[in-house]
């Protein structure tokens, strides 16, 4: 009986052991390439499932490339700038990108406005030289600022006198539907992450899902969650942690509220949108910092067609029910529907 | 006394399984991944059950990683002291640091991911 009682424990103790110091098994994985590139005033990482990407890869850098210098605000030779200048534009894309933002404005009752480049100049976020302007200088650029001042015809795009557009809330996203299309077209998998928007496309070669980060507003070192992706998604960002200043204690974010012609000043510390179109996700998630939880919630129930999650500044993190999510150490609600 | 030879035999045997076990469990579990940060920003996670050699690329220079075996090393780097190199390889903290590239590796127990949205 003693006998037997020894063995028993004999064999225990051997499981316990033996279950920890039996060698991992790696699992082969397709062959994958990866390409970093810097564009659009962002590191962009490229990275491609499958055998034979080199061709694909460079259409994927080649448009990035193109695209930064047609829309880049800042090159005097770029699109853009023309029809900054002249007010007159028959660029495709910058058609296709403001037929786009007039869209979601007018879904969102105008809080993505495109004209607000001479705001945020006003701001000192295009020099990082950051000030806040005087009332009556906001006044004077109001003049110049909202999407009526944008005239769309099929074909081209007209300006009023003075505005100037800029496409930094969209032009990421649709970099990510142009290069989605390159990869689907080649029938390949890729992991794009454009300046922090990340892009999924197809299926992760080992068949699990997709794992997204996505960055905790205080802590740039980890997550306030994970979000498990399957299939091609886009996945943005908005936030006031990225690129702001401070002055008397009060955190002035770059994302312009067209109606205060102000940064945000709101209880959100961010805003991801997850959505099948990658300038949808882009635009929307400027749009939902700008109009709040509230809003932004009242929005996903009337379209539900993308996801959202909003972060909070008391720290609790608010996420619709379609997201497969696995929470840090951040309180993680989800939005009735 | 055969019995009791045995009996004191397996049950030293026990103890001494037991032992590593609870040895086992008490020390540092070895990471699962890696996240590695450049001039601040997290640029990469690395997932160290893959062999994979990695070129991480900041505002100052480059260094290459490689996972071998669960373990990951600075290979090669283009700072000038070669620290980071001689750090050799590692699968938990403390962090391997590049101060002149000003790259850091930290080692982590929870997955890794594909991407990171900011």
């Amino acid at each position: 009986m003693k006998k037997r009682l020894f063995f028993l424990l004999l064999s225990l103790a051997l499981l316990l052991s033996g279950c920890r110091l039996l060698p991992e098994v790696n699992v082969a994985t397709p062959a994958q390439s990866d390409t970093a590139i810097w564009a659009m005033d962002t590191r962009m990482e490229l990275r491609l499932y499958g055998d034979s990407t080199g061709a694909v890869m460079t259409d994927l850098t080649g448009q990035i490339n193109a695209l930064d210098q047609a829309l880049s605000v800042t090159s005097a030779s770029s699109a853009l700038t023309s029809l900054n200048e002249t007010g007159r534009s028959e660029d495709v894309r910058i058609v296709s990108l403001v037929s786009a933002a007039q869209k979601i404005s007018a879904l969102t009752d105008g809080a993505l406005d495109i004209t607000l480049y001479p705001v945020s100049r006003a701001w000192g976020f295009t020099t990082q030289t950051y000030q806040i302007p005087e009332t009556e200088a906001l006044d004077a650029l109001r003049e110049l600022v909202g999407m009526d001042k944008i005239t769309l015809g099929e074909e081209s795009v007209c300006l009023a006198e003075g505005t100037k557009l800029d496409f930094g809330a969209l032009a990421k996203g649709y970099a990510a539907d142009l290069c989605r299309r390159r990869v689907e077209d080649a029938e390949l998998s890729a992991l794009l992450s454009l300046g922090g928007n990340i892009q999924t496309v197809g299926s992760k070669p080992d068949g699990s899902a997709w794992v997204i980060g996505v960055q905790d507003p205080d802590d740039m070192e980890h997550f306030a969650l994970t979000l498990n992706i399957t299939g091609s998604k886009a996945v943005v960002t908005s936030g006031d942690y990225q690129r702001y200043f401070m002055e008397d204690d009060v955190r002035y974010c770059h994302i312009i509220d067209p109606k205060t012609l102000a940064p945000v000043r709101g209880t959100l510390r961010s805003v991801t949108v997850i959505a099948d179109s990658g300038l949808t996700a882009d635009g929307l998630s400027t749009a939902l910092f700008v109009m709040g939880r509230a809003a932004g919630e009242a929005l996903w129930r009337q379209r539900g067609d993308f996801e959202a999650i909003w972060m909070e500044a008391d720290g609790s993190v608010w996420v619709t029910p379609g997201l497969t999510v696995t929470p840090g150490e951040r309180p993680v609600y989800t939005v009735a529907r | 006394m055969k019995t009791r030879t045995w009996a004191i035999l397996l049950g030293a045997v026990f103890l001494l399984l037991a032992a590593l076990t609870a040895l086992q469990f008490l020390s540092a579990a070895p990471a699962a991944s890696a996240a590695v940060y450049a001039d601040g920003a997290l640029v990469r996670t690395v997932d160290l059950s893959v062999d994979a050699t990695y070129r991480i690329e900041s505002a100052e220079g480059w260094n290459e990683l490689t996972v071998r075996g669960g373990q990951l090393a600075v290979t090669a780097a283009s700072c000038p002291d070669g620290d980071c190199i001689r750090c050799g390889e590692k699968n938990a903290n403390p962090p391997i640091v590049c101060l002149p590239n000003r790259v850091s590796i930290r080692f982590s127990e929870d997955g890794p991911v594909d991407g990171v949205v900011k």
